[in-house]
């Protein structure tokens, strides 16, 4: 029994070896736990050291200062709600707080409201209701290092996004008590974290009030059932379920209600998307018109089979998925093992809410000796799909083409 | 002065009585982030000084490793953005020649990632005695070169970069008190928070001996 194991054990860590080798992208846990210390995504310069940092288990480092980490995505495949310590990992700013105490932290709201706020992390876990949503954070540019040509950026894999319960107190609770005067029109967040130079822009990002004051949107103190990492935002963070993560602001502690548009740098000049229907331009072509960052559209991967992997041929044969959109929730998602000439339906997992991940799986034989290309296809409930062919744009946003796993059948 | 001290202690002690959480959940809760040094630094060549000094205030070089290959056109765009949009203090004379050293590393064949992770104990702490035999001079020379830009000529902070970073950059005359062992670690690990970036990739330990030697002789 014993050596059986062992030698399942042994045979699974070739693999292992073998798909990093290939492409790195995902990785069996007990590899590179030990073996290995770096991941290398499927594009040029995308190796990746692998390192813990605080409250972290080993995570793909992008960058250390400020700190930028993805998760490696096998991740995914292990449990529908990413674990805190494997949740990626993004700030704009290097002067992030060292130390926190909490006897002194507090929410202020303020600006355009009736009575202004400042409240304690126990005074909102104890006055308001407390409110819980299963929902996907994802980066604006998640994705970016796939476009081609290459922009310029982080140069993220598909691992810069991350499913999780989160816990806290509805924002427009909060907006109420304090009273929304008439003309306001956006509110504006802002977190602990600084600029190094003093005449960088302090990282501060604003929602029309109409969008602030959905049920939905929440000011989270934990994050499946702990208190957030540090570097996932404690005490406080802005979620706002549907909509890319540029806006849930981190270590949240200022609420600004504004009675007109909000002109600060990260709203007026970043986070920019072109003024268009599809949000792409041809490559090479700079933006004139543009609009800013909004809700993410519709994407799946697969997450239980790896680029290059080998699977017995004549066996029946599960591919695992999961599926997302801006809170629509999924209507189906379509299964291909011949890049995209014929689909059929997968079977849909558990619903944990509209704006979590959602779990799929298909079944195929494959033919002992042949080639596959998988791709996995999500429709939302209101008919969007998945795009057939690549956007482009100048700051790699948006990617939501159907992606391509290539597997051999032994 | 002395009543306004009293003031804020009671303050303090007060606030503490009446913020007491009754569940105590966060209850003198004090959160610490340590955060890891830059594991990697700019590559020896001509203008690397320049992008030391410039794009180490702020990032480690790991944001210009990773890119793919990007034309002399948007390497240019990305140091203009820098400038103009975050305010990163390039004087016009060093544009150019940041950008093309900027180039010649997007080039670089195999491209510098962080070595493995080693463990602290792992690493050599110079002792007391390798502390004593820096070279003040050399010292001086290695100041000019990598620390005046932002610390001053005199070490007080003042120099063309100091006092735009947040928080400004430190008055090295002020450090008499400190042991030779909290400012190489300084020296050798950088502070974070602030834009003072870890010098151990780039100085070998006799180096920072030097260093080490040479702002001694700023202290009055």
């Amino acid at each position: 029994m014993n050596e059986k194991k062992t030698g399942i054990d042994r045979r699974q860590l070739l693999k292992g070896s073998l798909a990093l080798g290939l492409t790195g992208l995902l990785t069996p846990k007990g590899l590179w736990a030990k073996d290995s210390s770096t991941v290398t995504l499927p594009f040029e310069r995308g190796r990746r050291p692998l390192v813990a940092f605080p409250q972290k288990r080993p995570l793909m480092v992008m960058t250390t200062r400020p700190p930028q980490l993805e998760t490696p995505f096998y991740i995914f495949n292990e449990d529908i709600f990413t674990p805190n310590d494997a949740f990626f990992v993004r700030w704009h700013l290097a002067n992030i707080p060292q130390e926190i105490d909490m006897n002194g932290f507090r929410l202020t709201i303020r600006g355009r409201v009736k009575q202004s706020l400042s409240l304690s992390l126990h005074e909102l876990q104890t006055q308001f209701e407390q409110v819980e949503i299963a929902a996907v954070c994802q980066c604006s540019g998640n994705s970016r290092g796939f476009f081609q040509p290459r922009v310029p950026g982080g140069q993220w894999g598909n691992g810069a996004m991350g499913n999780a319960n989160w816990k806290g107190i509805r924002l427009r609770d909060l907006l109420h008590k304090a009273g929304i005067k008439g003309d306001a029109v956006e509110v504006r967040f802002d977190g602990l974290d600084q600029p190094v130079a003093q005449a960088t822009p302090d990282f501060r990002k604003s929602l029309p009030l109409d969008d602030a004051l959905q049920e939905e949107v929440l000011i989270a103190h934990s994050m499946n059932g702990e208190a957030l990492p540090m570097l996932n935002g404690y005490p406080l963070r802005l979620v706002v379920p549907g909509w890319y993560a540029t806006y849930w602001v981190k270590m949240l502690n200022d609420i600004e209600v504004l009675n007109q548009a909000d002109q600060n740098f990260w709203t007026t000049h970043a986070y920019r998307l072109p003024a268009n229907p599809c949000h792409c331009v041809k490559p090479g072509e700079s933006l004139t018109d543009t609009v800013p960052m909004g809700k993410m559209p519709v994407r799946s991967f697969i997450t239980n089979l790896e680029e290059g992997r080998t699977i017995p041929g004549g066996e029946p044969c599960t591919i695992k998925g999961i599926a997302f959109d801006q809170g629509y929730g999924m209507d189906r998602v379509l299964v291909s093992v011949d890049g995209g000439q014929q689909w059929l339906s997968a079977r849909l997992g558990k619903d944990y809410g509209d704006f979590s991940f959602r779990p799929w799986e298909a079944k195929f034989i494959p033919k002992p000796g042949h080639a596959y290309a998988l791709q996995s296809l999500a429709i939302n409930r209101i008919g969007e799909s998945q795009r057939f062919g690549a956007r482009w744009n100048p700051n790699g946003y948006l990617r939501n083409v159907i992606e391509t796993v290539n597997i051999q059948a032994s | 002065m002395r009543v306004c001290m009293v003031v804020v202690v009671l303050l303090w002690i007060s606030g503490l009585a009446w913020g007491l959480p009754a569940n105590g959940e966060n209850r003198g809760q004090v959160s610490i982030l340590k955060l890891p040094p830059d594991p990697i630094s700019f590559q020896p060549g001509s203008g690397s000084e320049l992008a030391s000094r410039y794009c180490l205030m702020c990032h480690s070089a790991e944001y210009v490793y990773m890119q793919p290959p990007h034309p002399r056109e948007d390497w240019m765009e990305i140091v203009n953005k820098m400038k103009t949009s975050f305010g990163c203090p390039i004087s016009n004379e060093d544009m150019a020649p940041l950008v093309d050293y900027l180039v010649t590393q997007n080039s670089l064949q195999p491209f510098p990632t962080a070595p493995p992770v080693q463990r602290d104990d792992q690493k050599d702490t110079p002792d007391q005695s390798s502390i004593q035999s820096g070279d003040s001079q050399k010292g001086k020379s290695l100041y000019e070169r990598h620390c005046v830009t932002c610390h001053g000529p005199g070490g007080k902070g003042d120099g063309p970069i100091g006092p735009v970073l947040v928080p400004p950059a430190a008055n090295l005359t002020l450090l008499g008190k400190q042991s030779d062992k909290t400012i190489l670690d300084t020296l050798r690990k950088g502070r974070p928070g602030t834009a003072m970036p870890a010098w151990e990739h780039d100085l070998n330990p006799q180096e920072l001996n030097h260093l080490l030697s040479f702002l001694r002789t700023l202290t009055p």
